[in-house]
C-alpha cells in the first residue's frame, strides 16, 4: 500500500471542480484509492465520497492507494493536486 | 432491441473521444466522422470492435463501416456523447488544419448534401421502377386513381427535388432550414415553372440569347428590365445548392448588419429579395449551363465508346465508393435524367455490385470459419439490394484477391452493358431493383434491359469461379478468420470507473471491482426547483456540461426552495452549503450544485435545513438560498443535477428542456 498526506492549500476546499478531477484522476487507475480525513475515508473513485468529507482549506488529508499500480495512482494523484492548486 | 450503447461509447473512445470530433453524419452503412486530428483516432482498436467492420480515411472523414445497423448505432452514439446533430454545422468553422483538397472538399460537399436524402431517393425511385413494372404487365392502368396516388408518391421526391436539397444544402451552409426550403419552393413554386421556355408552348419569346449555339436560351420575361433565362428547375439539382450557398452568404453579411430588434424578420425578407432575383438571373442559368456542359461531355464520351466507358466505370466503380469518389457522378446521372429523361454512366456501373458478391459467394462457400459464412451471408443479401459495403470491407478487401478479382470482373461486365446500350431511366435503383430503373414504362423491353441482366450473370460468375480459384488457399483464409478471432477476443468491453460507491462516515469497506455493470433499479427523480429546465450541456461551467461528473440536467431557479428530489439519505452536505448530495433508495447518487462557483460565497445565503446523514422523503426541504446574495457576488443561479454514477444506468434524460418545470414534479429518467 501506498499512501501519502497532503496539506489543502486551496481557499475553496475541495468542491465540486477539484473533486471531479481527482476521481478522474483516481479511476484511470485500478487500485483501491481512498481519501482520508477527520477520521473519515472515502472512497477516491466517487465524486459523492470524496464532497462528502466537505475537505476546506487548511484541512489535512492523507491519501492512499492499494494494488498494482499503487505508485503511479499516487505520483498522479499528487500531480493533479499540485496542478490545481489543492496541494503543493 | 438490441443495445449499442457499449460500442458506441468505444466508437466514440476509438475516435479520440468526442472532444476530437467536429462532426458526425451517417450513410447507409458507414459513421462518417470528421475529427480535429485523425491521428488520434486508433484504427486498430475501431477495427477489432465487434460490430465494426473496418475503418477508412478518405475525403476528409474518417468512415467507420458498421454495416446494416448504422442508425442504431448513430443513435446509440448521440446519446453516449455529446456530439449532436449541430456539429455537423460547425463542423466546417473548426478546420482541422489539414488541407483540404478540392476534390475532398468537393466530395465532402455533395455527400453531406446528398446523405440524408438517400433514403427517399432510393425508395421512391425504387417505387417508381415497379410502377414502371406493373405498367410493363399491365398491372396497373395509367389512367386509374391507384396509378395516379402512387405514381405521385414515386415522382414527388423527384419532381420537388430542389425543395429537399434546399433543406439539406442549408443545413451544409449553416443558415435556417427554412431558407434553404423556401428558396427551393420558389423554384418550384407554379407560376415560376410555367415561365421556363418548355412549359411556354408556342408562346413567341422577347428575343433568344446564344441563338444557334447548343446553349440556345429564349427569354419571355424580365425582372426589373434585366432578361430571363427562365428553365425548368423541377427536379434540378446544382442551382438550388448554389443558389442556397450564395443566400447563406448574404445571410450572414445581414446577419452583421441588421439590428436585433427587426433581425428575425428583416434578415429572411432582403435575404429571400436579393438571392431569390440573382439566382434566377445568374446562378441558375450559369450553374445549368455548366451542368449541361458536363452531363453533355460525359455522356459524350460514353457515346464515343460505351464499351471502353464500361471497363473503365465498371472496375473502378467499388474502389470509387470506397473512397466517396462515386459523389462526383451521381449529380451528373440524376441532372442526366433531369435533362434527358435517361442516364447511361451509372448503368455502367450495374455489373459492379453483382462482381462484389459473387466473390462474396464464392468466400462463403469456400470458408470453414462459422462467423465469416454468417457475416459472408449477411453481405452476400444485402449486396443483392445494392448495398456492398458490408460485402467489401467484411469479405472480399481483408482477403484482397477477392477484391481485385471482383473489379476484374464488373469491368468485363461494364463492358458489355456498354456493348447491349443499357441506360436507367430512373434514379434509385440499386442492386437488383436497379434492373428496374432499365426500362421506359409504356416501352417494349429490349435487349438493353436483357443485356444489362447477362452483364450482371457474368460479372457475377467470373468473380465466383475466379475467387473460388484464388481462394483455394485455405492457409490464408485461416489467417484472415484467425485474425478477426483475435479482434474479437480484444474487443471485451473496458471497464473504466464503473464502480462508484458511496462510502458513509467511519466505515470504508475496499472498493471491489466488478467484471461488468451492474444496472440500477429504474426510477423518475423530481424537480427539486422550479424555474426553467436547461440542458446539462449548455451549463457554462465546464466540469458540469462536460459530463466528467455525470449525466443529468440544470435549472435556472426561480425561486431559492431546494427540495428532495427522491427519498434517501443525504450522502453529502457541503460545508458551505451550496452543494448537496442525496442517495436515493435505489441506489442513484444525486448531486445538486446551487449556482456556480458558490463555493466562494463560503455558506453566505445559503441555509440548510437538514444535516448529512439525515434520511429524507421526496420533496422534502432541503435547503434555502437567498438569489439575491449569489446574484449580488456576480454569480450565477444555474442548478445543475448529476447523477453521479450514471454509468450504472442505460440513460439519463431530462423530461422536458427549456422550458418552466414546478418543483416536485417529473424532470429526470433514470434507465
Amino acid at each position: 500500500m501506498e499512501k501519502r498526506d497532503f496539506h489543502v492549500i486551496a481557499e475553496t476546499g475541495i468542491h465540486a471542480r477539484p473533486a471531479t478531477l481527482l476521481v478522474q484522476t483516481a479511476s484511470k487507475f485500478n487500485s483501491d484509492i481512498n481519501l482520508e480525513y477527520k477520521g473519515k475515508s472515502v472512497n477516491l473513485k466517487s465524486i459523492m465520497g470524496v464532497m462528502s468529507l466537505g475537505v476546506g482549506q487548511g484541512a489535512d488529508v492523507s491519501i492512499s492507494a492499494d494494488g498494482a499500480d499503487e505508485a503511479d495512482a499516487i505520483a498522479a494523484i499528487a500531480e493533479t493536486m499540485k496542478k490545481e492548486g489543492l496541494s503543493e | 432491441m438490441k443495445s449499442y450503447d457499449e460500442l458506441a461509447k468505444e466508437i466514440v473512445k476509438g475516435v479520440g473521444g468526442e472532444d476530437n470530433v467536429n462532426s458526425l453524419i451517417h450513410c447507409v452503412t458507414r459513421l462518417r466522422f470528421r475529427l480535429k486530428d485523425e491521428s488520434k483516432a486508433q484504427k486498430e482498436q475501431l477495427e477489432h470492435l465487434d460490430g465494426v467492420v473496418s475503418v477508412v480515411q478518405s475525403g476528409g472523414q474518417y468512415q467507420v463501416v458498421i454495416g446494416n445497423e448504422v442508425a442504431d448505432v448513430y443513435d446509440a452514439v448521440l446519446q453516449n456523447s455529446h456530439i449532436n446533430q449541430n456539429d455537423a454545422k460547425a463542423a466546417d468553422d473548426r478546420n482541422n488544419g489539414e488541407k483540404q483538397t478540392i476534390l475532398n472538399r468537393f466530395i465532402d460537399l455533395i455527400s453531406g448534401i446528398f446523405s440524408p436524402l438517400l433514403g427517399y431517393l432510393a425508395a421512391t425511385g425504387m417505387l417508381k421502377g415497379f410502377l414502371a413494372l406493373f405498367l410493363q404487365f399491365g398491372w396497373l392502368a395509367e389512367k386509374s386513381g391507384t396509378y395516379q396516388v402512387l405514381y405521385a408518391i414515386s415522382d414527388s421526391f423527384f419532381y420537388f427535388l430542389p425543395v429537399m436539397l434546399g433543406y439539406s444544402a442549408a443545413k451544409k451552409f449553416k443558415v435556417s432550414e427554412f431558407l434553404g426550403l423556401t428558396m427551393g419552393a420558389i423554384m418550384v413554386y407554379p407560376s415560376i415553372v410555367a415561365m421556363a421556355p418548355t412549359n411556354m408552348g408556342k408562346i413567341k419569346p422577347l428575343f433568344t440569347l446564344f441563338a444557334g449555339t447548343p446553349f440556345a436560351s429564349p427569354v419571355h420575361d424580365t425582372f426589373l428590365g434585366i432578361p430571363m433565362i427562365m428553365m425548368s428547375y423541377t427536379s434540378s439539382v446544382i442551382p438550388i445548392i448554389v443558389g442556397v450557398w450564395f443566400a447563406s452568404l448574404i445571410e450572414k453579411r445581414l446577419q452583421k448588419i441588421i439590428p436585433t430588434v427587426v433581425k428575425a424578420f428583416l434578415v429572411p425578407l432582403f435575404t429571400l429579395v436579393i438571392a431569390v432575383p440573382i439566382m434566377f438571373l445568374v446562378i441558375g442559368p450559369v450553374t445549368t449551363w455548366v451542368a449541361q456542359g458536363l452531363g453533355f461531355g460525359i455522356s459524350s464520351l460514353v457515346k464515343l465508346s460505351p464499351i471502353v466507358a464500361g471497363i473503365v466505370l465498371g472496375s473502378l466503380w467499388q474502389v470509387m465508393v470506397m473512397f466517396g469518389l462515386h459523389w462526383g457522378l451521381i449529380p451528373v446521372a440524376i441532372n442526366n435524367i433531369a435533362q434527358n429523361g435517361f442516364d447511361p454512366i451509372l448503368a455502367l456501373t450495374f455489373a459492379a455490385s453483382w462482381a462484389q458478391i459473387g466473390a462474396v459467394l464464392a468466400v462463403v462457400l469456400r470458408t470453414k470459419d462459422k462467423k465469416t459464412k454468417g457475416l459472408g451471408i449477411s453481405a452476400f443479401i444485402s449486396g443483392i439490394f445494392g448495398v456492398t459495403e458490408p460485402a467489401i470491407y467484411g469479405i472480399t478487401l481483408p482477403r484482397k484477391k477477392p477484391f481485385v478479382v471482383s473489379l476484374i470482373g464488373a469491368g468485363i461486365g461494364g463492358a458489355l452493358i456498354g456493348l447491349f446500350g443499357t441506360v436507367a431511366y430512373n434514379m434509385g435503383g440499386l442492386g437488383v431493383f436497379a434492373t428496374l430503373t432499365f426500362f421506359k414504362p409504356g416501352q417494349t423491353i429490349g435487349m438493353p434491359f436483357y443485356g444489362a441482366i447477362i452483364s450482371a450473370l457474368i460479372a457475377f460468375a467470373i468473380s465466383f469461379a475466379a475467387t473460388l480459384f484464388v481462394a483455394k488457399d485455405a492457409k490464408t483464409e485461416a489467417k484472415v478468420a484467425a485474425k478477426q478471432d483475435t479482434a474479437l477476443a480484444a474487443a471485451e468491453p473496458e471497464l473504466e470507473g464503473a464502480n462508484v460507491q458511496m462510502i458513509n462516515g467511519t466505515k470504508a469497506p475496499a472498493t471491489v471491482t466488478k467484471p461488468e455493470i451492474e444496472f440500477n433499479t429504474p426510477e423518475v427523480l423530481l424537480s427539486p426547483l422550479s424555474g426553467r429546465v436547461m440542458k446539462l450541456e449548455d451549463v457554462k461551467d465546464p466540469v458540469f456540461s462536460s459530463g466528467a461528473m455525470g449525466k443529468g440536467v440544470a435549472i435556472e431557479p426561480t425561486e431559492g426552495k431546494l427540495y428532495a428530489p427522491v427519498a434517501g439519505t443525504v450522502s453529502l452536505l457541503f460545508p458551505t452549503g451550496h452543494a448537496i448530495g442525496i442517495n436515493s433508495d435505489q441506489g442513484a447518487e444525486i448531486l445538486l450544485h446551487i449556482g456556480m462557483d458558490t463555493v466562494s460565497l463560503d455558506g453566505k445565503g445559503f441555509t440548510p435545513k437538514v444535516k448529512q446523514g439525515d434520511r429524507v422523503e421526496a420533496g422534502q426541504l432541503l435547503l434555502e438560498f437567498d438569489m439575491a446574495t449569489i446574484k449580488a457576488a456576480g454569480l450565477e443561479t444555474t442548478t445543475p443535477i448529476i447523477i453521479t454514477n450514471s454509468n450504472q444506468y442505460h440513460d439519463v434524460k431530462p423530461v422536458v428542456v427549456n422550458q418552466a418545470v414546478t418543483a416536485k414534479t417529473d424532470i429526470l429518467t433514470l434507465d
